[in-house]
């Protein structure tokens, strides 16, 4: 799905790309540095539980839209064989952002230093 | 961080660290430390952010004093061989951990001694395998 994130000044702007108004979100989600816990890369977890859809599509191997499990929302875009990375946040509409993008273990080190130098 | 745990901080951090003493750190997946702690994927992530957060939190758990157990330095090496290069807050509590195993005297509180330099060394040949003779052997 290659969705857009780039850390701009002190915040993270994520585009996902490719949704469907629809059925997800749209536009695009700009989060403090401060509210970013961390990034790792995940391919496991497309293999772990992912709660209720809501709003959401899932179509076997894509993920897409707001999934809730055990009171959080995680936001998912990502598509097979993506090795998705997932972002950590505090105090944010989502807990949980699971994205498939380009060069996935550069940008999770970016982020990572990132919010280590904050 | 936030969100109350109710799991035992320790216990779980010593099972994250056998899984990167065991694959490194790169070689760890989410998936390894989710079996290894028994933690649920959201709860290992709202508890430490990722595995980077998992990693550094292990790392300050075991550097916290200056023990020598080789668990420790195999930490500490991994964390020399794959993060401290390009990772700020890894190199700081790398260096400071070494530093203050060098500290035995006087001199520079930052800088690390010959003698720890050869323990590292030492450590990294015994998790090859290979073994070290020494000096007495050789004569």
């Amino acid at each position: 799905m290659n969705n857009k994130v780039a850390i701009v000044g002190q915040t993270l702007e994520i585009e996902p790309q490719g949704l469907d108004k629809m059925w997800s979100f749209k536009g695009k989600l700009v989060v403090p540095l401060e509210h970013v816990l961390g990034a790792s890369e995940d391919p496991g977890i497309l293999d772990d539980t992912k709660g209720l859809r809501a709003p959401g599509l899932h179509v076997p191997g894509k993920w897409a839209g707001t999934y809730i499990e055990h009171g959080e929302k995680t936001f998912w875009n990502v598509t097979r064989p993506e090795s998705p990375i997932v972002i950590q946040l505090k105090d944010e509409h989502y807990d949980r952002l699971v994205l498939g993008v380009e060069q996935p273990r550069e940008l999770v080190n970016r982020i990572n230093a990132a919010i280590t130098k904050q | 961080m936030g969100r109350k745990r109710s799991f035992d901080d320790d216990e779980v951090l010593a099972r994250a660290c056998k899984v990167f003493l065991e694959h490194g750190y790169e070689g760890t997946s989410i998936d390894a430390l989710v079996k290894a702690t028994g933690l649920l994927r959201g709860s290992l992530y709202g508890a430490f952010g990722s595995k980077r957060g998992m990693f550094v939190a292990a790392l300050r758990d075991a550097t916290d004093s200056d023990s020598r157990d080789s668990r420790v330095l195999n930490l500490v090496l991994v964390a020399l061989m794959e993060l401290s290069d390009h990772d700020i807050e890894v190199r700081v509590l790398v260096r400071d951990y070494l530093a203050k195993l060098s500290c035995s005297g006087s001199g520079d509180a930052n800088a690390v001694t010959v003698d720890v330099a050869k323990l590292l060394g030492a450590t990294l040949l015994q998790r090859a395998h290979i073994r070290l003779q020494s000096d007495d052997e050789r004569r």
